[in-house]
């Protein structure tokens, strides 16, 4: 993860606002007669383009694929789980919010371990 | 019968357009973002430099004072908007139009080559690293600062879906830019991942 605070805290605030909204959008979108799968599927794009809308005017303050990445990820998660969630029960708004949040959470937290796993410096040849 | 549009004007004309509003969009806070990993790299610079691709200029508040460097961009108006920055650097940058694919530079005429997200972007992307090759000195260095694609699931998917959408209005997402280097012909010596396997630094060097 990004060790400076003002990076660490934004983006750590937007994946949270998109899952919310993402998982607001599925609420409002999908009811308990859908099948799941089909909320599913539709569910995982409107979310990904739901987290490109948020990501946009945030860009100029929390950067390009740092921000981008995630922003679509969570957006995708949160409208699959919460979709998925309202095509097998009637949810209330704050589950479906609540949910939304906690997959932004989670989004978060895996793109900074698997940032942690994945960065740093490989040489192949000494270097002149 | 009109004369066929090249690959160099389509390339031209797109970021043209973009050039105005280049700055608001997502650049700036990247910039910000990517600051002390494009600081340290920019600071290896040293003798005859050919810095590809300079934009409007965002990078030169990060260069070293004192360099003396080329500069070229296929977008003219790129370079209008760096012009201020161009003016305010504390050294000597000649900036010119022109395409990585028909650079006139005599072979062997630089000491280094910087990219700094630039690979993205550019056409044919082996055979532009191939015309930096020709231009650098043997033992010449080349120094990139690039987002490429992931081997990685789920990034790599996510990666290849925004190309389909990025690339009507510029970079791609998804390119093996490390590999590409080597099909060059360069020698990897470092490759350094900053997010994910996604934003890199990558040095390399053409055997002398």
């Amino acid at each position: 993860m990004d060790h400076r605070l003002y990076y660490v805290v934004g983006d750590f605030l937007v994946s949270l606002v998109i899952g919310m909204v993402a998982g607001l959008a599925a609420w409002a979108i999908v009811g308990p007669g859908w099948n799941m799968w089909a909320a599913m599927a539709a569910m995982m794009p409107l979310g990904m383009v739901i987290g490109m809308l948020i990501y946009f005017p945030l860009g100029s303050r929390l950067g390009a694929m740092e921000a981008m990445i995630p922003s679509m990820y969570t957006g995708m998660w949160a409208g699959m789980v919460v979709g998925m969630m309202a095509a097998m029960m009637p949810l209330p708004l704050r589950h479906a919010l609540e949910m939304g949040a906690a997959c932004g959470i989670a989004e978060i937290v895996f793109i900074w371990i698997a940032n942690t796993i994945l960065r740093g410096v490989t040489r192949e040849r000494k270097a002149r | 019968m009109a004369p066929a549009i090249t690959q160099a004007e389509i390339t031209r004309a797109k970021w043209d357009k973009l050039a105005p509003r280049f700055d608001g969009m997502a650049s700036l806070g990247a910039e910000k973002r990517w600051k002390p990993f494009k600081t340290a790299l920019f600071s290896h610079m040293q003798g005859k430099i050919l810095f590809l691709a300079l934009g409007t200029g965002l990078d030169i508040p990060f260069f070293p004072g004192g360099q003396d460097i080329t500069a070229i961009d296929i977008s003219p108006k790129m370079l209008v908007e760096a012009t201020d920055r161009i003016a305010a650097y504390d050294g000597t940058i000649r900036s010119e139009v022109m395409d990585v694919h028909e650079m006139p530079f005599a072979p062997e005429s630089f000491d280094q080559v910087f990219t700094s997200c630039t690979f993205c972007s550019v056409p044919d992307p082996v055979g532009g690293l191939k015309a930096l090759y020709r231009v650098l000195k043997p033992g010449g260095q080349l120094f990139m600062f690039e987002h490429t694609g992931s081997k990685h699931y789920p990034f790599r998917q996510m990666m290849d879906l925004m190309t389909l959408l990025s690339e009507k209005i510029g970079p791609s997402m998804n390119r093996d830019t490390v590999s590409n280097v080597r099909a060059a012909g360069f020698e990897i010596t470092e490759v350094d991942n900053i997010f994910l396997d996604v934003v890199k630094t990558i040095k390399a060097v053409k055997a002398g």
